[in-house]
């Protein structure tokens, strides 16, 4: 069961109108086997808002849709537990599971069914926040404690609608969210837009992406080879680079052996690899990240070491 | 009408709950109804034009009442007696058979032991079920002692509350939980090291994922169904509810050929969960649903959850919130959503059953009920509030205006009257816990509840509790406004409930017309009183005029 590597879960939350659909919606249209991209099965509370092109539905049966380009997307009916349980019954597993929560779900809680699934990890949670309603549900008197929480709760912090909020606003929120969560990384979407990749994580070793450049939407993409470089030094390097870095990823060994590295947002986690690791290392990040020649320094394993 | 013969059963004493005749000792029963209640020499007159009356003496000795109204309930109640119970009370099974009650987490893993010893396949997961904490203060059940139990197989402790599981090491290392992120959910020790206790759901998807035991399946299964009604049965039940089932397509047909079955002892009211669909499928899966109805099973309300439990700190409370400092708990549902489908349930004339725990949660679902009337004013629609522990008397008062019935779980006051008191609300809020008597005082329809499987399933329990306000630890609740008499909790639990699912045309008490729904018990409550009431043997019921007689009762 160890074996494969774990099914990364991504949690997208926010509030009732954020905007959760419309960018579950941009990332399923982005993906798929059928584009070269991954397999992803998304949880979603209600299929009718999803809004999927009809000629996009391959087959629809029961409480599951399956979508032409090969991702699939289930409804949770109020059930999430047994949704998980049907989801992890597919065979073969997903590459990637992205779940739609409720506009009043803790995403921790639903983080902790990925703690204790043998064959699932938390890849990260997204949390939008609606620039032009934040003045309303921060002050909510039955919800603002959730909204706080979803926030605090993020990996990545999306700031939404920002063509509906007067300017003012949008700075003021910008301003208040990097003060209260200096190591999250925040960014602005428009109609849900935002690259696979700064969402989802690259998805395998395989997927080499361009060494260096601009992506869409201001992002900026560093990919090197790693060689043998003790994972506490590497986490330590990484952590020195937040909150620039969005994602990072690494197919890496080191003296303990073969391993994958994820960054989501501020936090990096490893799991054990069972093949041969080609030291592959891609950074996601912000135009703020340093520069090519800065990484590759800051990830060339000094000689002292 | 001719000949037929209709029996006439004879009573020490029956308690009708029909004012215009509470008191008779006759009671004939023709064709699954009652033909006559009253005297023997009241009922003889119907034989001229009815046809013969034969009289049966059986529960000569015995008193009778309309069979008792659960009317909150789950049918998972029945699913876990294929399994281990180890808790700190005696419990009868469906089958009649008692498990007694283990007093230490020592007694409770010798017991397990003991069944590990027994069993021929010790590699399959163990499953007990039914532990509960609360009366073990020295320490809390951890994964060592489930490994004493057993290192080779999967060893699962379910906590009677439900909310909480316990596991060996065995299945922490299936599930790979030591190198997990940090969850909340994941009880912890100093040394950061999961203890072996898994909060909320987790601890269930956690069992499922590395048992391969499918609990979902079982929980709605036909046999589960069997159990549950055995339960019921055997406390004097003849009509339960199954306070929330989502109905997938096509499992209406099994119910119902489980249900319809003649030795299937009990009506069952199921309530569809309500935000299983979005919703206008919603109710268009309510109404294809209500096509399987039968004299025995009924699809006629809608299930919808606002707010989590006191006890789990997941109600939703009003400032300040917890006494001991917790955070304030969670909505299970948007309220804006929840608004919306009390709108198109209120419109499409489905009664709405809103389960709310905390204050704060009430007053939101009563918000949301009122916009809903607004927009499709309906007289008699009787949405109710389930639970409702933490309500007031102005919530009442609202209750009241808007037509809104309440379902109050009583039973908390014994389990949790004395964590409540000192734990979650405090002694000031905790006196008004589940104010029964409140209810009453401003003129809202009342019943009370179980919760089964949450707690035991028992009705002349429930009534104790609402009667006495009495803590497991020995307080009493309140000032004694809260209380209720031994009348109107009987009332409660047969004419409220019945009321509370528009069934009081025809079951609920004991008169002329109405379905021969019976509790036979071996002492009238009433002249029990309040003390007793708990401890009067139910010696079986009738159910539309079939008699079930539980073994070995006297």
């Amino acid at each position: 069961m160890q074996a494969a590597q774990k099914v990364p879960l991504t949690i997208i939350s926010g509030f009732l109108g954020s905007g959760k659909t419309s960018l579950l919606n941009h990332l399923l249209t982005q993906t798929g086997p059928s584009n070269g991209g991954r397999r992803i099965t998304a949880l979603v509370n209600d299929f009718g808002a999803l809004n999927i092109d009809a000629e996009l539905i391959a087959e629809k049966h029961g409480n599951q849709i399956a979508l032409a380009n090969g991702c699939v997307c289930c409804s949770i009916g109020d059930d999430l537990m047994r949704t998980f349980i049907e989801v992890m019954q597919q065979d073969p597993l997903p590459d990637h599971i992205i779940i739609e929560a409720s506009g009043v779900a803790e995403p921790t809680r639903i983080a902790g069914f990925a703690a204790v699934d043998p064959q699932m990890r938390l890849d990260g949670i997204v949390t939008l926040v609606d620039a032009a309603a934040h003045h309303i549900h921060s002050k909510d008197p039955h919800l603002a404690d959730n909204y706080a929480k979803q926030i605090a709760a993020a990996h990545l912090l999306l700031i939404s609608k920002t063509d509906l909020a007067d300017e003012k606003q949008r700075a003021a929120l910008s301003d208040e969210l990097r003060a209260s969560y200096p190591g999250v990384p925040l960014a602005e979407i428009t109609h849900g837009k935002m690259p696979i990749n700064v969402v989802l994580g690259l998805n395998t070793d395989s997927e080499i992406p361009h060494p260096q450049g601009d992506i869409e939407h201001d992002f900026v993409q560093w990919a090197g080879h790693l060689s043998d470089m003790p994972r506490a030094e590497l986490i330590a390097k990484l952590e020195t680079l937040r909150p620039h870095v969005l994602r990072a990823k690494g197919v890496l060994r080191d003296s303990e052996g073969a391993y994958v590295l994820h960054l989501a947002g501020g936090r990096i986690s490893t799991e054990a690899y069972a093949r041969d690791a080609s030291g592959h290392f891609v950074i996601i990040g912000k135009p703020q990240m340093p520069d090519a020649a800065a990484l590759a320094k800051l990830f060339t394993r000094s000689a002292a070491a | 009408m001719g000949d037929k013969v209709s029996i006439i059963y004879q009573a020490k004493s029956i308690r009708t709950m029909n004012p215009h005749l509470p008191h008779a000792t006759h009671i004939a029963v023709r064709d699954g109804h009652i033909l006559a209640v009253g005297t023997e020499q009241d009922i003889d007159g119907w034989q001229e034009a009815w046809g013969p009356l034969e009289l049966n003496a059986d529960f000569a000795e015995r008193s009778l009442l309309p069979g008792f109204i659960e009317g909150h309930s789950h049918m998972m109640e029945g699913m876990f007696w294929d399994y281990h119970y180890i808790g700190f009370y005696d419990r009868e099974g469906p089958d009649g058979t008692v498990w007694p009650g283990l007093k230490s987490i020592d007694e409770v893993v010798a017991k397990l032991k003991e069944i590990q010893a027994a069993r021929s396949d010790k590699d399959t997961p163990l499953l007990a079920w039914g532990f509960d904490p609360i009366y073990f203060t020295d320490r809390r059940m951890n994964a060592a002692d489930l490994d004493a139990v057993s290192m080779d197989c999967a060893v699962i402790v379910l906590h009677a509350s439900l909310h909480i599981l316990n596991a060996n090491n065995f299945v922490m290392d299936a599930a790979d939980v030591k190198g997990a992120d940090n969850s909340e959910f994941i009880r912890r020790d100093e040394n950061g090291q999961p203890t072996g206790e898994f909060l909320g759901q987790l601890g269930y998807y956690m069992a499922m994922r590395t048992t391969g035991i499918n609990l979902l399946a079982i929980a709605s299964s036909p046999e589960t169904l069997v159990n549950f009604a055995n339960v019921a049965r055997q406390t004097g039940v003849t009509t339960a509810t199954d306070l929330v089932n989502p109905m997938p397509e096509g499992s209406e047909k099994p119910m119902r050929d489980a249900v319809d079955a003649d030795d299937f002892p009990m009506r069952l009211v199921v309530a569809f969960q309500g935000n299983s669909k979005e919703p206008e499928e919603a109710v268009a899966r309510m109404q294809e649903l209500q096509e399987s109805n039968s004299d025995k099973l009924r699809f006629s309300i809608i299930k919808m959850v606002a707010d989590g439990s006191i006890q789990g700190f997941s109600a939703r409370l009003k400032w300040p919130h917890y006494y001991n400092g917790a955070e304030n708990g969670l909505w299970y549902i948007e309220p804006e959503r929840l608004g919306d489908y009390l709108k198109a349930y209120t419109k499409a004339g489905m009664q709405v059953h809103v389960h709310t725990n905390g204050d704060e949660c009430t007053e939101v679902a009563l918000d949301k009920i009122e916009e809903a009337l607004r927009e499709h004013p309906w007289p008699d629609h009787r949405h109710t509030l389930q639970h409702c522990q933490m309500a007031t008397r102005s919530h009442f008062k609202r209750m009241k205006a808007l037509g809104v019935g309440v379902n109050l779980f009583s039973n908390h006051l014994y389990y949790w009257g004395d964590a409540h008191i000192n734990i979650t609300m405090g002694p000031e809020r905790a006196a008004r816990l589940d104010d029964a008597g409140g209810a009453l005082a401003e003129g809202v329809p009342l019943a009370i509840h179980s919760d089964a499987p949450v707690t035991a399933l028992a009705p002349l329990f429930t009534a104790w509790c609402a009667v006495n306000r009495l803590s497991s630890g020995g307080v009493t609740l309140g000032n004694g406004t809260q209380n209720i008499t031994v009348e109107q909790a009987l009332y409660a639990i047969t004419m409220g409930a019945a009321y509370s699912l528009k069934m009081e045309n025809e079951v609920g008490s004991l008169e002329t017309g109405k379905r021969a729904d019976i509790a036979i018990l071996a002492e009238d409550p009433i002249e029990v009183g309040a003390q007793g009431l708990k401890d009067i043997s139910v010696i079986g019921t009738m159910v539309g005029g079939h008699v079930h007689l539980n073994q070995g009762r006297d």
